[in-house]
């Protein structure tokens, strides 16, 4: 029903979207989701022309919006939007912002566009506000009538932008249950949205998107439970990271735990886990020494907010061989207090580099008093 | 506004301080000696305004556009004396009991009519014509019957004109009284215009009166709009040098008015009755009121027909500055640069005296075309503001929902601009109802020039001046009101009482 190919579009050097291409199905409901300022907002606005694509094609049905000739007003009036904003026209009542499009567009009698549009607001739960002006309203009641509006104008498709970012966590649920309602009679629908847990349970198809594309296509079971690619799985797992490349033993060792302890601040991680961090670190370290004439060794720090796990990654070039085992260690000393600080360690050699990965425990170090 | 009480207190105050004169203190003056040292008033562009400053060097000498002007100031205390010619000085003094001349005749000019520059055959055709009237005793009988000592009413001759033909059109001051003024009926009457009259006779011409102001004739001349100037013009040397002059038909003296000392003065009449006397001789006497109720209606007219005319200017000119195309947007700025930073009555006299020089135009048109112009460059910033004010959001929800960029400017930016901008709109529209009150400049006889010439007539300054203060208050007052309606129309909240069950 939608065909996207390769959509571009700049604002000015910015390359906001970079040969989009994918297909929408009647019935669709797709999220969409993605860092700030990914090009998100502007797939969006680029399929109902608010913005004018540099290049590309977008198919409504049959209709192509960026050829020349084409109705754009009577195509936009099958697939209208929903703002994040809300954008209701504050000189009219809730009801004539429901029957100014019927009446002016599409020639429907005044009574019989009155009589739809008390029907949508008692589907949006809001009939009684009819006569009321869209400023004494809160947000999540706005923008159900922001919904009602589009719904009053019978759309094939809906797109959204980022409806719930404007509101206050008390309302986006009420917003959410009447998208969701739309769903499950079996609107199409392009949601933008940041509420992951809604684009969950509501979506049929995800579209992650960054730099300028989509990222990654799938279901949400996959998209969220199982991402293919890693910008979506950190993206998904709202993981920030930290990398240390080490190439020799005289690396600045007071510099990068300073720079340790301010990823830590900034995550917000207890004392614990970062002074277990700390050690870690420093023992990991010791452990390698022996190893640092052998090829470049990478630490990594990545906290993900969404599992409150905190994990450090080291790589390094050269032969399968476990740093952790073998008679270069000087002693047991520093693995038993490796093993201690960790909940657990996995060992991996993959490309020719070695790959050693824990997960820093979050309580006392095991054993100790 | 919830009563107009306290503007009126404010008008009565200013009314009776008037009634009571303000120079009390101020010394009178006896000789000419004492006048070289005084405040000495005289009319721009007259010989009197020469003559002053030749005579009296070590005099503070003040310019004023309207000799009516200049007596107020003296009445009020302002000035010492005003130098003006002998019937100005008879009439002032016989109507306002406190003032009073000095008997030396300063000087003696000859008073001609002006005509264009090379014009040889017209000046030629009217000097014949004045030598035959000076020749059959027509002259010494008109001066008898105009420049008379005493207050009767004048004596008019009725004298049949010529209907068709090319009009002569003829210049004149209408606050010159008994040379030319208007009587009740708004005609041009007096002296000089019984003189043109009697020119268009033995022409075979009908005249046609052109009301200027002084400073006004040389140019209407010099640009076409007049063929001759016939109002007591004296035929200066400097003069010579712009227009041509014929010869002279009578001679003008020039004479010194000044104020009735306090101690010389009698006792006064009351308050009550002074105001009585200038509600009939400003007012009553000759229906002077008429005069004022055809100023009303021309202000009132212009007002409106320039806020229409400058509403539609100002849309275009608000859709052109909006424009993306540079070559639209460009002029609009300039166009509203140069009309906000012209003031109108520059405006007015540059497109009556230049634009229009040479096409025969009412100056009606021309002074709703100046009004028009100057408030269109203003409501297209209005306009501007209003519909920038507009959420733009609002407008993207419109296109989203499938009108197109003029039905999403029609149904939902217009009604909320004409919202936003009335209270402002209101505003300028007043203050261009005041400012029409410089249309005077271009012989229209609006509200204000009503009143100048009620004042050239009874010599009385302040009442006239108040009555039309107060008369301009109540048309400001009565279209804020109207304009409130509108407002209260466009106002949602108020519909939404309409509003019934769906």
């Amino acid at each position: 029903m939608i065909k996207i190919d390769r959509l571009n579009k700049h604002f000015g050097n910015l390359h906001v979207l970079n040969d989009v291409s994918t297909t929408i199905q009647k019935g669709d409901v797709v999220s969409i989701i993605g860092p700030s300022g990914c090009g998100k907002s502007t797939f969006l606005r680029c399929l109902n022309l608010l913005e004018r694509p540099d290049s590309g094609h977008v198919l409504i049905g049959n209709e192509d919006m960026l050829a020349i000739g084409t109705n754009v007003s009577a195509v936009r009036q099958k697939m209208n939007m929903v703002f994040q904003s809300f954008n209701l026209f504050s000189h009219l009542t809730i009801l004539e912002n429901l029957t100014l499009g019927p009446i002016q567009l599409k020639g429907v009698d005044p009574s019989a566009a009155k009589e739809k549009a008390m029907e949508l607001l008692r589907l949006v739960g809001l009939a009684e506000k009819f006569g009321h002006f869209p400023e004494e309203l809160s947000g999540g009641q706005k923008q159900r009538v922001a919904i009602a509006r589009c719904l009053a104008m019978d759309p094939e498709v809906i797109l959204f932008d980022e409806p719930t970012s404007a509101l206050d966590p008390t309302m986006v649920r009420e917003v959410l249950s009447v998208i969701r309602k739309l769903a499950k009679d079996g609107m199409t629908m392009l949601i933008v949205t940041h509420e992951m847990d809604f684009a969950r349970d509501v979506s049929n198809r995800v579209f992650y998107m960054d730099a300028g594309g989509i990222h990654e296509d799938g279901t949400p079971e996959q998209i969220f439970q199982n991402p293919q690619k890693a910008k979506t799985r950190a993206f998904i797992n709202r993981t920030r990271s930290l990398s240390f490349p080490i190439e020799t033993e005289d690396f600045d060792f007071y510099g990068m735990n300073a720079q340790i302890e301010a990823f830590c601040e900034k995550q917000i991680l207890s004392k614990r886990l970062r002074q277990n961090l700390l050690l870690l670190v420093e023992e990991v370290l010791q452990v390698h020494r022996p190893l640092l004439g052998r090829g470049r060794l990478t630490l990594t720090i990545e906290y993900s907010e969404r599992l409150n796990r905190l994990e450090l990654i080291c790589t390094q070039d050269g032969p399968d061989r476990h740093p952790l085992e073998g008679d270069h260690l000087p002693d047991e000393f520093g693995v038993l207090i490796i093993r201690s600080l960790v909940e657990s360690l996995d060992y991996s050699h993959a490309d020719g580099q070695t790959r050693l990965s824990m997960i820093v425990r979050a309580g006392a170090p095991l054993g100790s008093v | 506004m919830k009563s107009p009480r306290p503007l009126w207190l404010a008008f009565l105050l200013i009314f009776l301080a008037s009634l009571t004169g303000c120079h009390d203190g101020a010394p009178a003056i006896h000789t000419l000696d004492e006048a070289a040292h005084s405040r000495m008033g005289v009319m721009t562009g007259t010989t009197s305004e020469a003559l002053a400053a030749r005579l009296f060097p070590k005099a503070d000498i003040k310019h004023f556009d309207d000799i009516l002007d200049a007596i107020a100031a003296l009445k009020a205390g302002q000035l010492d004396s005003v130098l003006t010619g002998y019937p100005t000085v008879f009439l002032a003094t016989k109507r306002n009991a406190d003032l009073t001349y000095l008997p030396d005749i300063l000087s003696t000019e000859d008073t001609s009519i002006g005509v264009r520059k090379g014009n040889t055959e017209l000046r030629e055709q009217l000097d014949s014509i004045i030598t035959a009237l000076k020749a059959d005793g027509t002259l010494a009988d008109m001066r008898r019957r105009w420049f008379k000592d005493d207050l009767g009413p004048y004596v008019e001759v009725d004298l049949p004109t010529p209907t068709s033909g090319v009009p002569l059109r003829v210049g004149i001051i209408a606050t010159r009284e008994p040379i030319s003024f208007l009587d009740p009926s708004g005609r041009v009457t007096g002296h000089d215009a019984e003189l043109a009259h009697r020119i268009g006779q033995k022409l075979g011409r009908p005249i046609q009166f052109s009301i200027l102001r002084a400073p006004a004739l040389i140019p209407a001349l010099v640009s076409g709009k007049i063929d001759a100037a016939i109002t007591g013009m004296s035929a200066t040397p400097e003069r010579r040098e712009r227009i041509d002059f014929t010869q002279r038909y009578y001679e003008l003296r020039q004479q010194l008015l000044v104020r009735v000392d306090n101690a010389q003065r009698e006792q006064g009449p009351s308050m009550g009755e002074k105001l009585a006397g200038s509600v009939r001789s400003n007012l009553l006497k000759e229906n002077r009121y008429l005069l004022l109720v055809n100023g009303l209606k021309t202000t009132v007219l212009i007002s409106i027909f320039s806020a229409l005319l400058g509403t539609l200017l100002g849309a275009s000119i608000c859709f052109m500055r909006m424009s993306t195309s540079a070559w639209l947007r460009r002029p609009a700025i300039v166009f509203i640069d140069i009309l906000r930073g012209t003031p109108v009555l520059v405006l007015l006299m540059i497109i009556f005296y230049v634009v229009f020089a040479s096409i025969d135009i009412s100056p009606l048109i021309v002074s709703v075309i100046a009004f028009g112009l100057n408030f269109g460059a203003y409501s297209a910033e209005i306009f501007r503001s209003g519909i920038e004010g507009v959420d733009k959001g609002q407008v993207e929800a419109g296109i989203s929902l499938g009108f197109t960029r003029i039905q999403t400017f029609i149904h939902i930016v217009l009604p909320q601009m004409i919202q936003k901008i009335l209270p402002v709109f209101k505003g300028e529209f007043i203050s261009l109802v005041k400012m029409t009150s410089v249309v005077g400049y271009i012989a229209v006889q609006d509200l204000t020039k009503a009143s100048d010439i009620i004042r050239s007539r009874t010599f009385d300054a302040f009442f006239p001046l108040i009555m039309v203060a107060v008369l301009y208050f109540l048309i400001s007052w009565i279209f804020i009101k109207l304009i409130g309606l509108i407002e209260l129309k466009t106002d949602p909240r108020r519909r939404r009482q309409r509003e019934t069950q769906p």
